[in-house]
């Protein structure tokens, strides 16, 4: 059963479905998408960054496997062309640490500043210095207020949000068997990159899959209550076939009640990467798919795009990292193509 | 000589912040002394980066003299943020600030009224507080972060300088004097002091316990208030997680700023050298070019070995 199960999904995710199906993800100023693969550095501008002593600075918003892969992925391409990384920081999700961050940066004046901006509100105060600076500004995912490219920013990437949530869906009814009943738990805040996610999940199973009903919706805004949430939900709803949930932390809190209620039949399908749902799901247990991107690509061209900001060149305004659907039968290699690192060795015994 | 290396008078526990202060300092001039540490725009940046939480370090100051303690800033900041940056967007500045400073102020007299004439714990109570005001902060903006576009606002409580002075900074200094004064001049202060030594004999003694209690938790929520005030000028937004990631930090530089856990000693002057090292570290160890991880694992060891000395009870 279970070997058939891999082989369905195996099948629904196209092996390593990096897709090119860009269209459907739009920029937070509705900016159609460019692949992140065509953000490159000229060989024959290469010298000349080399020559130019430049540096950067990488002010992110959290410290993660995410975002060690984005920072594995600049800094290589960083290395590559010279250029020195002189800061590095963690704003730890707060606005007021990330304005404090950036002004401690700008004493090191870095060329270029790789960043989150945590909200448009918030971010647009703080990066006013950077911007008047003239430095080669590239945004993961957010914008903040007000900034018009290309005069104050080089480009903003982002992952394949749209294919995310459609690559979720995807999967979580091809384990289904393209019927039945599924949950949504989708995060409960204004954000860019959850809400598209979430919401694309939502679109594809309600317009791709008919036989397919969404019986119950619940927001969560704190992982730690995912369990309970999840517990409410299987209370009214205990037929179950599935639920998507926003990410793979409070997935961790769903995938905990429903072992709690002795549920082997409900299918887990949640983004990003995280061992003890990949394990869970190597083992054959509720996990039958996650969703991941290509986050060490996505980093490497974020470094190329300030490269061409700095340089003057033409960069698209919004460019998108490819998705890729996990499954038992790929973990090795999905876990490679989206962190360049290889699995936890507990997740590859659990193969 | 008292001990092995340390003159006689010399109390390490009172000066270590000055001392651990002076130590870093030191360290962070010369080994980045090519980085800019030392450049003034880069030590006004530490003064400015510090100052909500130095303010709310002062409030944190009276309560824990007083035998009390307070965590509840950490959301008292939010609301008062949010609510000033609300409530300017229809009104003038004036309304503003008093809507900010007004409800951090009224925060800290619920807390008060529960822990001195309810007679219920200050850990306890103001632990249930951060919660409940953490929830009203998110809920009273639906989780939106709210511009500040009051460019009078803007100026005085964030990035406007008067006589090339930083507003923060002037806000800063204004603070540490008044309640540097309230702390060591006043009968007020005196009072904080003696309830927070042995509230019994304070009370034998005709000091008002509960009325000191209820003035120390109001005067935490006021200086939360204009700690909120500060950052939705300084970002020219207010968002509801403003405050949270500081109530660990605070509380850090109180301590370490020489101020006893069980309450009746403590330092304003100790707790602006504590909350200006907490962002010097920040400040140096990202300077120094250090991976994320290895700042935090930096930040925690020297904190560790300053509260460690501050609170070595020299007793046994």
């Amino acid at each position: 059963m279970n070997y058939i199960l891999k082989a369905v999904l195996g099948a629904a995710s196209f092996g390593l479905a990096s897709t090119a199906a860009f269209a459907q993800t739009i920029g937070p100023n509705g900016e159609s998408a460019t692949p992140s693969s065509s953000i490159v550095v000229p060989a024959a501008s290469e010298e000349a960054v080399r020559a130019g002593n430049h540096t950067a600075a990488m002010l992110w918003h959290d410290q993660s496997d995410f975002v060690n892969a984005v920072t594995a992925g600049a800094t290589d391409e960083f290395t590559r062309l010279g250029i020195e990384v002189v800061a590095t920081t963690n704003a730890a999700f707060d606005a007021a640490k990330q304005r404090s961050d950036i002004e401690t940066a700008m004493t090191k004046g870095p060329d270029i500043i790789l960043s989150l901006p945590l909200d448009p509100v918030t971010s647009a105060a703080a990066f006013e210095e950077a911007k008047q600076a003239g430095v080669s500004l590239v945004f993961l995912s957010n914008l903040p207020a007000g900034y018009v490219h290309p005069d104050h920013y080089a480009a903003i990437v982002t992952d394949d949000l749209f294919q995310m949530g459609k690559q979720a869906a995807d999967a979580l009814a091809a384990a289904m068997s393209n019927s039945g009943s599924v949950g949504w738990i989708f995060h409960d805040a204004n954000y860019y990159v959850t809400n598209q996610r979430d919401n694309a999940f939502k679109t594809t199973i309600e317009n791709d899959y008919p036989n397919i009903s969404i019986v119950a919706e619940q927001g969560i805004s704190d992982p730690a209550r995912a369990e309970e949430i999840a517990n409410a939900m299987l209370l009214k709803n205990p037929d179950l076939g599935g639920i998507y949930v926003t990410w793979a932390g409070p997935a961790e809190g769903v995938l905990a009640a429903l072992r709690a209620n002795g549920n082997t039949s409900t299918k887990i399908v949640t983004l990003d990467l995280s061992e003890p749902i990949a394990l869970d799901m190597v083992r054959g247990g509720n996990v039958i798919a996650i969703i991941a991107d290509e986050a060490y690509e996505l980093g490497r061209a974020m470094a190329a795009a300030g490269v061409l900001g700095l340089l003057g060149e033409k960069v698209p305004p919004f460019a998108v990292a490819p998705a890729i659907t996990v499954t038992a039968g790929n973990v090795a290699e999905g876990w490679m193509q989206s962190l360049r690192i290889a699995p936890p060795a507990s997740v590859m015994a659990g193969n | 000589m008292s001990r092995i290396g340390v003159p006689k008078g010399f109390d390490l526990q009172k000066s270590v912040i000055y001392v651990g202060f002076f130590t870093i300092f030191l360290f962070f001039s010369f080994t980045l002394h090519d980085d800019g540490f030392l450049t003034t725009r880069n030590l006004t940046n530490i003064v400015l980066q510090t100052a909500p939480a130095t303010i709310m370090a002062i409030g944190l100051v009276f309560v824990i003299s007083a035998g009390e303690f307070d965590l509840s800033f950490g959301s008292a900041v939010a609301v008062s943020a949010l609510a000033a940056a609300v409530v300017l967007q229809d009104y003038p500045m004036l309304v503003g600030v008093l809507a900010g400073i007004g409800a951090g102020t009224l925060i800290g007299a619920l807390n008060g009224v529960l822990v001195a004439y309810l007679r219920l714990p200050s850990f306890l109570v103001t632990l249930a507080t951060l919660g409940l005001f953490a929830g009203i902060a998110r809920s009273m903006t639906n989780l939106r972060s709210i511009p500040v576009i009051n460019d009078s606002f803007t100026g005085i409580f964030g990035s406007g300088k008067l006589a090339s002075v930083p507003s923060l900074v002037i806000w800063t200094i204004l603070a540490v004097a008044v309640g540097h004064f309230l702390y060591w001049h006043t009968r007020f202060g005196a009072h904080v002091l003696a309830t927070g030594d042995n509230p019994r004999a304070a009370q034998v003694a005709g000091i008002r316990i509960e009325r000191v209690r209820f003035l120390v938790l109001t005067l935490c929520g006021a200086t939360a208030g204009l700690a909120g005030i500060l950052y939705a000028g300084r970002l020219q937004a207010a968002k509801y997680t403003l405050g949270e990631s500081d109530l660990m930090t605070v509380i850090a530089a109180v301590i370490v700023g020489g101020t006893a856990l069980k309450g009746g000693k403590g330092s304003i002057i100790g707790a602006l050298f504590g909350s200006l090292l907490m962002g010097m570290l920040n400040n140096g160890l990202i300077l120094m070019g250090l991976s994320v991880s290895d700042q935090m694992i930096v930040r925690g060891l020297i904190i560790l070995i300053a509260v460690a000395v501050s609170l070595r009870d020299t007793s046994h």
